[in-house]
């Protein structure tokens, strides 16, 4: 294999990807090119860093105890890096004492109001603007998180153990639209689509699926961007039979419950 | 099992403040690493307090179930205490090399269940968003500054680059495996994963601030 072609291996390589005989294949280039050890050493905190990205869970508090347990055989001493709960010293104040507190607190209070109005007005606008940027930073959030979901759930189909996969032609009204929908009867389906045509006001485009016993399902309503393209991440029921055909049609706004309108895109599962 | 060997690039990658606290970070865990080969049991504990949240909630995203997550940190940890005597300074920073025992235990795992026809969803549902409100674990390796700009370059990256790393790193599929299933040319699952890794690695360098 050139340079090039093991070069290509790298990112393999440091996610650990590789099967054993491309790693020791890998591993031998290495020992002779400066180029890919530098390229590897560059890499490899990417790895690291897709670790230490994931979502941060806590272990149970008994887990600590089980693994030094397992480990060495030996019971177990308290948290190191947890501090000791600190008790406060508990003071009682004197009767007398407390009654003279408040009475000089009164006293002082009365000049305070003044300032302390001036300056609750000053912060409930500081509040208001808070809350302002709160709600869209919420927003932001939400957001946020929507693509993250769409992101996990694309990926959790496509790592599906009973993935399918449908190639779509482009039919002759549009020649040059493509699409791909990867189907999990557990997880759903990826349906990705480039070129559709763009339709006229009050059309929407469908996705189906057709199956070999029942009438056609519909998947959903699918949104494809200025170029034509488009990778949305849906539900299919459960129960739906292996779907024979995989076919997209124009459909009135809002979509319908069986498809009326032309074929655009349609394919047949991979055998 | 290839060992990362990071230690030249993370004291190039942290610099100043930051990477002199990276640098004290490591030299702690070796220096705990070097106890726990004299069996010192109190040393084990110490690296579980350093290391155990980072390695859990990682090895929970790649399995999905906390039971199995649990297992998998037992076993790291046994793992690291038997190894400890065997453990070599010069092989890497402590934390890489208990994140690559994390992940091959918990993929092993994905792969025995994979292999199994009727246990097919077992442990799914699991929340696999990288998008995280969550302080990322700092570990010694990377400042946090860094994760977090890598988890943004990680969602800007092509919907499909984005897929073959995950599918790669966190479900342990196998060039081939990603390729059958995706539809698409061995090379390109290769040129996709590496073009991925070049695009996280320029996020990671890019200088703080």
């Amino acid at each position: 294999m050139s340079h090039e072609a093991v070069r290509e291996l790298s990112g393999l390589y440091v996610l650990e990807a590789l099967t054993p005989a491309e790693l020791a294949e890998f591993q031998a280039h290495l020992e002779v090119c400066d180029v890919c050890r530098a390229e590897v050493a560059a890499l490899r905190p990417v790895a690291v860093g897709l670790a230490c990205a994931v979502p941060q869970v806590e272990p149970p508090a008994t887990l600590r105890e089980r693994v030094i347990r397992s480990a060495t055989g030996r019971p177990v001493e308290a948290r190191h890096s947890t501090a000791s709960v600190v008790r406060k010293p508990t003071t009682r104040m004197a009767p007398w004492l407390l009654a003279a507190a408040s009475l000089l607190a009164a006293v002082a209070l009365g000049g305070y109001s003044l300032q302390l109005r001036a300056r609750v007005t000053d912060l409930e606008t500081r509040l208001q603007q808070a809350i302002t940027q709160a709600s869209l930073a919420e927003r932001q959030i939400a957001d946020a998180r929507r693509t993250a979901l769409d992101a996990q759930s694309q990926l959790a189909v496509l790592a599906a153990p009973d993935l399918v996969r449908i190639d779509l032609a482009g039919q002759t009204n549009a020649p040059a639209a493509s699409a791909r929908a990867f189907w999990s009867r557990s997880r759903g389906m990826v349906f990705t689509a480039s070129n559709l045509p763009s339709l006229p006001a009050g059309r929407v485009y469908q996705l189906w699926v057709l199956t070999a016993t029942g009438p056609p399902v519909s998947v959903g309503l699918l949104e494809p961007d200025q170029t034509g393209g488009l990778t949305a991440v849906f539900q299919t029921p459960p129960d739906i039979p292996p779907p024979t055909q995989v076919a997209v049609s124009d459909e009135p706004a809002g979509g319908v419950p069986s498809p009326t309108g032309m074929i655009w895109v349609a394919g047949t599962p991979a055998a | 099992m290839c060992m990362w060997v990071l230690w030249a690039v993370i004291g190039r990658v942290g610099a100043g403040e930051a990477g002199r606290a990276r640098a004290e970070d490591a030299r702690v865990d070796q220096e705990v690493v070097r106890r726990m080969a004299g069996r010192d049991g109190d040393a084990l504990a110490e690296l579980y307090d350093r290391h155990a949240r980072a390695l859990y909630s990682f090895a929970l995203h790649i399995v999905g179930e906390k039971a199995e997550a649990e297992d998998v940190v037992q076993e790291v940890f046994s793992q690291a205490w038997a190894q400890a005597p065997r453990y070599e300074a010069r092989r890497g920073a402590v934390a890489a090399w208990l994140l690559t025992m994390t992940r091959s235990r918990a993929i092993d795992r994905l792969r025995a269940r994979r292999a199994r026809p009727d246990s097919e969803g077992a442990g799914e549902g699991q929340l696999r968003d990288l998008i995280d409100p969550s302080e990322p674990q700092d570990l010694g390796l990377l400042i946090r500054e860094q994760v977090n700009r890598l988890r943004s370059a990680l969602e800007g990256l092509p919907a499909l680059q984005r897929v073959v790393v995950q599918m790669a790193y966190f479900e342990g599929l196998t060039q081939s495996e990603i390729a059958e299933r995706l539809g698409e040319p061995l090379g390109t699952v290769k040129t996709r994963v590496r073009l991925a890794l070049l695009k996280l690695r320029e996020a990671l360098a890019e200088p703080a601030g």
